[in-house]
């Protein structure tokens, strides 16, 4: 017996035909199957010709960017995007506005349920911020944010300033018990770089990061949660050598759990030679072989999740030479058919939707995807246009590009979204 | 063919031996010129050329001036510190505004990788790459060759060595690119901190550690220009060890073939890279790559323009 909603808005209650819809192992054709949103709605026929119907993805990595420009992005346009590619949920970190005190936290989560914005319904949780407005050496009020709600502690991708502060950070965090989200970057050996050092910025004369800026702030962290007994999470590994060091740390007892970006897995550094802004991505873009280290890190198990770090950049912070442009990426209405065929090709249906819906969803203590579900084509490409995406921005290296696979329908918190 | 494949001048790398023989051959002609009692040709009589300069340069942006007067062609020159630029203007919007004013050139400095070829990609103008970080500095490579090519008669079998910052230096890397497009032998020579670490796609040429060893065999060396900047960023101890290790020193010149030219793009940091008397004397070739300058920027310059109008006819 499905729970019944309240019938609002476009709830509809959907009947799928002829779908491969997921049994929690695998596919299987199933003739009809029906979704309920409520008593009166409006019924939805879909005949999915064999499409695959599996769990709405869970995103780790969401920022919306409000309030930093709400005229040009906005929570609501986040819903949509979330719609359109899939997600019922998400880890929300802030960069622009450090959840960093309990009325802070409270506000956001106010915000996020406004029904206007469309977001009621989604399954958000929130990374608290483990020093005051991120990067500085102030610890935040974690324990009231624990008890707030909070799913964890970030670092909103700012460099941990000093590792006494680290340390203290973690120390006094423990308390709550709470995991610590990190994105491992030594902040000196980053200094002014901005792809990554390798053959390719070498070549070009750009300015790199090393893979030991993320090592070192790695090893780092691993051995302040092993002093302390931290459970701590990388955000957005980049290269094979910190899953080395996620490996090690686990066999002796360290609470250490990761995630990749999906880019990260799909592109390698050969696509700076374009020198286009829409590959500025951070932490860059590795080579080659870093990236086929993470696909054997999906693939053994050390990567436990993939993460979609979906940032929203100004038009005219994108339009400008590389090096001058804002990093970040959309991925929310692309993630899925970029990465789906791949990944059920490396790793199998079963551990594919794990990686991007369970796992994801349990690292941030959120509930699994339920009634929430995505149709998918798999073998039908998607060429990518600017108007695929959310709001006023189109800040992905896909757009222009075809993609595999499509998406050809969503059923996310009762809604129904044909594209 | 008489004229270039290619639209715009990005750099060096991945332009054809026919286009670089055409610009080089051109700027030969042009030098010849440069010799006569009047210098000018009408070659570009009413076209515009924009010098659009976001770094600072005297040598470069002169040359540029220089050369398209000499051609004829009306100019303006644009730089950061005078324009809009300070008042937040966005790259693109200062371009288009230019480009509403109907120019046809852009000679463009920058300190971002890749800038020439994003005005090309936002624009109707040639573009003309003056220095755009450290990726490319092709008419200094350009006029480099030509200087090789008229003192040594030929590019093709010679081995060029360039010593000093690699990592940071576009001239190193228009060179690496052009001239073993036309067959000379690059030896690359620095202190590790200022080589570039991953040089798998820069394997055509040879990496020597070993000062001595890179000048050994050298028909023509390039010493570069070490920026006093580096030596706040730890990248080297101080200025004294380097000239002893990496400068062109007359003790070292007795390492190297008679005949050796010695090349600089300058401006010269007299006493560190490259010793005074080593810089006046009878190897130096740096007042003939000043005016090589010049011939390759008109050959540049006419060359891309002719193109453009004949693609109009």
């Amino acid at each position: 017996m499905k729970m019944r909603k309240p019938c609002k808005g476009r709830l509809s209650n959907v009947v799928l035909k002829n779908a491969k819809y997921w049994n929690g192992k695998s596919f299987e054709l199933r003739s009809e199957v029906r979704l309920n949103a409520c008593e009166g709605s409006e019924t939805t026929e879909f005949d999915c010709n064999g499409a695959l119907v599996l769990p709405a993805l869970f995103g780790l990595g969401l920022d919306f960017m409000e309030p930093l420009r709400d005229d040009v992005y906005t929570f609501a346009d986040g819903f949509e995007a979330m719609r359109k590619g899939g997600f019922y949920g998400g880890l929300y970190e802030s960069a622009a506005n450090p959840i960093d005190d309990a009325d802070k936290f409270t506000a956001m989560v106010n915000r996020f349920k406004t029904e206007e914005l469309g977001g009621k319904g989604f399954e958000i949780k929130f990374l608290g911020a483990y020093s005051k407005g991120f990067g500085t050496d102030s610890l935040a009020e974690m324990v009231e944010l624990a008890v707030a709600g909070v799913a964890g502690f970030g670092d909103g991708s700012s460099a941990i300033p000093h590792s006494r502060f680290l340390r203290l950070a973690m120390e006094y965090g423990k308390m709550t018990g709470k995991r610590f989200f990190f994105q491992p970057m030594d902040k000196t050996l980053r200094h002014s770089g901005c792809v990554h050092e390798g053959a390719y910025s070498d070549m070009l004369g750009m300015k790199g990061i090393p893979r030991i800026a993320e090592t070192i702030a790695a090893y780092t962290i691993l051995e302040t949660a092993r002093f302390l007994q931290v459970p701590v999470h990388f955000k957005q590994v980049t290269c094979g050598e910190t899953l080395d060091l996620v490996c090690r740390a686990r066999r002796v007892g360290i609470d250490v759990t990761c995630d990749v970006n999906l880019y990260h897995l799909l592109l390698d550094d050969s696509c700076l030679e374009t020198l286009d802004s829409a590959y500025h991505i951070l932490p860059p873009i590795r080579s080659a072989a870093d990236r086929e280290a993470l696909w054997q890190g999906v693939i053994d198990g050390t990567v436990d999740a993939i993460s979609v770090n979906h940032t929203p950049v100004l038009r005219q912070d994108t339009v400008v030479n590389f090096e001058d442009s804002v990093p970040g990426a959309l991925s929310l209405e692309v993630a899925l058919p970029a990465i789906w065929n791949k990944l059920v090709e490396r790793v199998g249906e079963q551990r594919a939707v794990e990686l991007l819906s369970t796992v994801p969803a349990r690292l941030a203590g959120a509930a699994p995807a339920k009634d929430n579900v995505i149709v998918l084509s798999p073998d039908r490409p998607h060429m990518v246009v600017e108007s695929d995406f959310a709001g006023h921005v189109c800040n992905s290296p896909f757009t222009g590009k075809e993609l595999p696979s499509s998406i050809l329908a969503t059923y996310i918190n009762s809604v129904w979204t044909e594209l | 063919m008489s004229s270039l494949e290619i639209k715009h001048l990005f750099g060096l790398r991945g332009v054809s031996k026919h286009d670089i023989r055409l610009i080089l051959d051109h700027a030969k002609q042009f030098r010849e010129i440069l010799e006569r009692p009047v210098k000018k040709v009408p070659s570009l009589r009413g076209m515009t050329v924009v010098n659009l300069f976001f770094e600072n340069s005297t040598r470069t942006r002169t040359s540029f001036e220089l050369a398209e007067k000499r051609l004829s062609a009306d100019t303006v020159n644009f730089t950061s510190s005078n324009s809009s630029v300070k008042k937040g203007e966005t790259l693109v919007d200062t371009l288009r505004n230019i480009e509403a004013m109907k120019i046809d050139i852009v000679v463009v400095r920058h300190k971002g990788t890749g800038v020439p070829k994003f005005l090309a990609d936002n624009s109707n103008a040639i573009i003309v790459n003056a220095g755009d970080g450290a990726h490319e500095h092709p008419t200094q490579a350009l006029l480099d060759m030509l200087t090789v090519e008229e003192k040594l008669g030929t590019l093709e079998g010679k081995n060029v060595t360039i010593i000093g910052d690699i990592r940071h230096s576009r001239v190193a890397r228009s060179n690496l690119w052009g001239m073993t497009t036309m067959g000379a032998h690059v030896t690359l020579c620095g202190p590790s901190t200022l080589v570039p670490r991953n040089t798998e796609l820069m394997d055509q040429v040879t990496w020597e550690p070993d000062v001595q060893k890179a000048v050994a065999n050298a028909d023509a060396i390039i010493a570069l220009r070490l920026q006093k900047e580096r030596m706040d960023d730890a990248l080297l101890p101080s200025m004294r060890e380097y000239r002893n290790t990496f400068g062109i020193t007359q003790e070292l010149l007795d390492c190297a073939k008679d005949k050796v030219i010695i090349m600089h793009p300058g401006p010269i940091n007299r006493g560190v890279e490259l010793d005074s008397d080593i810089a006046d004397g009878n190897h130096s070739v740096i007042l003939d790559q000043v005016t090589n300058g010049v011939a390759v920027r008109m050959a540049v310059l006419f060359l891309l323009a002719g193109g453009r109008n004949n693609e109009n006819a």
